[in-house]
């Protein structure tokens, strides 16, 4: 690129790039600070999986357990996993993995790092707040994790913090590490709020002159509705943050009934949050992989419009169905049974985008890179959550599996079968983007297989043993008569995740390695057609030489006549003389 | 005799649900096995397609993929076909949630009142003449876990016990649900029940009907703190005689002493 160009490229959006080492905290280029979440989110991915193995050793050979002869405790137990801590790390297990992995990861890091390349923009609307984001968040992550090194420890009610055990100190123990939590809470939602702003005003005001919404891919529109949903939903975790720390400190008792509060205000408020919050976890990750299937199968994604309609419908239903986590807390009993219509009608949307990616596959192409092999395993493994989910929104079913291991089993399929397996195929197909190297195919592919074989050896089994009875956030389940004989199943669910969690090391070993030692990458080496792959991989500060100008859809795959099986966005109509024209799309989507 | 047995360990189908011994049970295990049917079959169908595309659309050299950008028909009917089945799941679970929950149980319920403590069960039952006394959330105190009032003549012949419930079989048991400090549940998976017991409320709305004997556990079920994980009682449910042999063995408490915690109450960081 040469200085010229560079030179516009930042009177355009009226930032220097800083140099060296200083660009990683300082750049506002929107993919540094993409990278910056990335890895940081990466790393708290591997806090949060170390977590779950020692929660998991626990519940196979836990430190509690009454043996035969008499001693307490197993003799292949962790001596420091206690009770308390047991509920700590669950706690801070599902928090760190919400808050500072699945969330940063698709809307920090893909969303910063894919949006402006992806419509044509040199940056996002408000770079400054965008990189304050970033440290915003960065800074919740402490606060969140100091819990563990103050007095009492983390907080230990579960990352749902249901008052009055989490706002009465004297019920939970743990005031200092409840207050980190709801303070952590707080901050990360600044950063949430910052981001979705700032997403919401560059799709709406910087797309590339010709890049209709309805010419955005799928990822885009993704994160769109996402944002919507953060700059609803956040809010009011953050509200109810506040009111918690509030009641643990300062004397108020919102939640707690002895004063005059109400416990069933809290579960109100963090599930209108939290309901929400389940969509903005997987709609990021249904956008990128249908984006990836459609790259990998040579094909237009099937029922475009359907996509975007569908991911309308679900924004707007997930708001109204907070109510079927509710269904046995005694809320008025003719509310549940509304929650329970519109929770079933959330599955239709859901079950339209499934058999649209089974479209887009139909008469494909497919290359079966790791990337296609982590989308085709999203779409497998989001199937099979959605089902078990189907089971929880019968009203009478809940009252059996609530609170059972089924559900854990459950939102794991849909986390981490589902968003997991889709930021997996998202970092296969954009990796050679973002750093010019290819990562190592052999090792992508030995690393999904393990992933995939394991995940589900070490989550299938919690479907049997939650409807054999087992109740979640239990430290101890051979305290329980009705229990021991689930014990191997248990000890068998350890195994898998030790699996599952040493795979891991497989991706981050092909992950570092391949930034040095990858194959160049080259502009687009997976003939995509969207703008980022027109530009050189990285891509350099401010994006685009010249603003490109979108003539089609993002989606112009195995165009029949055509030379090649992928048109490019920014590529001009051949057969139609395009002088004095407004640019058309030759290609019109039917659906 | 009731005091010492233990729980019923299953030793085959650790895979599945435990035996069921109530009667909405049936009900909840039926809806339960139509949705596992309709997701069942409908998984298979889905995963056959998906291999079978995948193997059939394994990119091949000379052939190219089907430039489509999808079928409006098809949109109508993959949308219509799963309103109508999540329509009529919603419409029959919520006659079955009617049932059970929003209908006035019995006139001759047992009513049996379980205050749940960190980490414990206060268990209220009614003497001879039946009743309960009145109990009134707001009152619910450390020294009164029922709310009640001493004076209550309802209340004078009720006992109490300590995490031991038991229940006359074939006999509708009308359930009164509180907590003293934090939420805590009622579970039992043999019963296909859970519910939660909130402080600030007495629920009255939850009824069964245990149809056979046998020793369960009571498990708290709604994480409650550092002992949650050992927070279980004792359930039988024994003949009709058994259980009114059983009641007259218990003297009255109308103020509702409790007997000591089974469970240390130690909190950290305190």
């Amino acid at each position: 690129m040469s200085t010229a160009t560079l030179h516009s490229a930042t009177h355009v959006h009226g930032h220097e790039e800083p140099s060296g080492w200083k660009k990683y905290l300082w750049s506002l280029d929107h993919k540094i600070i993409g990278l910056q979440y990335l890895f940081t989110s990466l790393a708290f991915l591997f806090i949060g999986g170390g977590m779950a193995l020692l929660l998991r050793w626990q519940l196979a050979y836990p430190s509690t357990q009454v043996m035969p002869s008499g001693d307490v405790g197993n003799p292949i137990s962790l001596p420091f996993i206690n009770p308390q801590f047991y509920n700590a790390l669950f706690t801070m297990h599902a928090t760190v993995m919400v808050f500072l992995v699945v969330m940063p990861l698709l809307i920090g890091a893909f969303g910063n790092y894919l949006i402006p390349l992806k419509i044509g923009a040199g940056d996002m609307a408000f770079p400054l707040v965008n990189e304050l984001s970033y440290w915003v968040y960065l800074l919740s992550g402490f606060v969140m994790l100091a819990g563990f090194f103050v007095a009492g420890g983390a907080a230990a009610g579960g990352w749902t913090s249901y008052a009055p055990l989490s706002s009465v100190a004297a019920y939970n123990g743990t005031k200092l590490g409840q207050t980190l939590w709801a303070t952590g809470i707080f901050i990360n939602g600044l950063a949430s709020i910052m981001g979705a702003f700032n997403y919401i005003t560059t799709i709406v005001n910087m797309r590339a002159p010709g890049m209709g919404f309805f010419r955005l891919p799928l990822t885009v529109w993704a994160l769109f509705i996402t944002a919507f949903l953060l700059l609803l939903a956040v809010p009011v975790l953050s509200a109810a943050g506040a009111m918690l720390i509030l009641d643990l400190n300062f004397g108020t008792s919102f939640f707690n009934p002895a004063k005059g509060g109400q416990p069933l205000l809290w579960q109100h408020l963090f599930w209108f949050f939290g309901h929400p919050e389940v969509y903005i976890l997987i709609l990021p990750a249904m956008g990128m992989a249908s984006d990836v299937l459609s790259i990998f199968s040579r094909k237009p994604v099937f029922g475009y419009k359907a996509m975007v309609f569908a991911m309308f419908a679900i924004g707007f239903l997930g708001f109204i169905v907070w109510g079927h986590h509710m269904f046995v807390s005694g809320m008025n009993l003719v509310l549940s049974a509304a929650f329970g219509v519109s929770t079933m009608v959330i599955a239709v949307p859901s079950a339209i985008k499934t058999f649209n990616w089974l479209g887009t596959i139909w008469g494909g192409s497919i290359r079966f890179t790791s990337a296609m092999l982590n989308a085709l395993a999203f779409v497998a493994m989001f199937v099979i959550g959605g089902f078990s989910g189907i089971f929880m929104a019968s009203t009478p079913v809940n009252i059996f599996v609530h609170h059972t291991y089924f559900i854990v089993a459950h939102f794991h399929y849909v986390l981490f079968g589902g968003s997991i397996f889709a930021i997996f195929a998202s970092i296969y197909t954009w990796y050679p983007k973002m750093f010019g190297r290819m990562l190592d195919e052999t090792l992508g592919k030995i690393h999904f297989v393990l992933t995939f074989v394991f995940f589900n050896l070490c989550f299938f089994p919690m479907h049997n043993v939650g409807l054999g009875g087992m109740m979640r956030r239990i430290a101890d389940p051979t305290a329980y008569e009705h229990l021991r004989a689930l014990q191997p199943i248990n000890q068998f669910i350890t195994l898998a995740a030790i699996g599952l969690g040493f795979s891991q090391f497989i991706f981050l070993w092909n992950f570092f390695r391949s930034l040095k030692h990858g194959a160049p990458a080259g502009n687009n080496p997976w003939e995509g057609t969207t703008l980022e792959w027109t530009v050189a991989s990285p891509p350099g500060h401010g994006n685009f030489a010249v603003t490109p100008t979108v003539y089609r859809g993002a989606y112009d795959y195995s165009v029949p006549g055509h030379p090649r099986d992928f048109i490019m966005q920014n590529e001009p109509p051949t057969s139609e003389s395009i002088h004095g024209a407004a640019p058309v799309r030759r290609s019109v989507p039917t659906g | 005799m009731l005091s010492s047995a233990q729980a019923e360990i299953r030793q085959t189908s650790v895979w599945w649900l435990p035996r069921n011994v109530t009667m909405f049970g049936h009900e909840i295990d039926f809806i339960f096995y139509v949705i596992l049917i309709l997701t069942g079959v409908t998984a298979v169908a889905v995963f056959s397609v998906m291999v079978y595309f995948i193997v059939k659309y394994r990119a091949k050299p000379g052939v190219s993929a089907v430039h489509s950008h999808g079928n409006n028909t098809l949109e109508v009917i993959w949308t219509g076909i799963p309103v109508f089945i999540f329509l009529a799941l919603a419409i029959y679970g919520n006659e079955q949630w009617t049932q059970m929950r929003l209908k006035t149980p019995p006139a001759d319920a047992l009513p049996v009142a379980v205050i749940g403590e960190q980490f414990g069960w206060n268990v209220r039952y009614p003497g001879a003449d039946g009743k309960l006394a009145k109990m009134t959330a707001s009152s619910v105190t450390k020294e009164n876990p029922f709310g009640v009032d001493p004076a209550d003549p309802a209340g004078l012949d009720d006992f109490t016990t300590y995490g031991e419930l038991v229940f006359p079989v074939d006999r509708a048991i009308r359930l009164y649900l509180g907590s003293k400090d934090v939420i805590h549940a009622f579970y039992v998976p043999e019963f296909r029940l859970y519910q939660d017991m909130v402080p600030g409320r007495i629920y009255d709305f939850v009824w069964l009907k245990a149809e056979q004997t046998g020793q369960f556990q009571l498990a708290c079920n709604q994480l409650c703190g550092q002992g949650h994980y050992k927070m279980f009682g004792k359930l039988s449910v024994v003949p009709q005689g058994e259980y009114e042999t059983w009641a007259k063995g218990k003297a009255p408490q109308p103020t509702a002493a409790k007997e000591t915690s089974t469970v240390p109450v130690v909190m950290a960081g305190r």
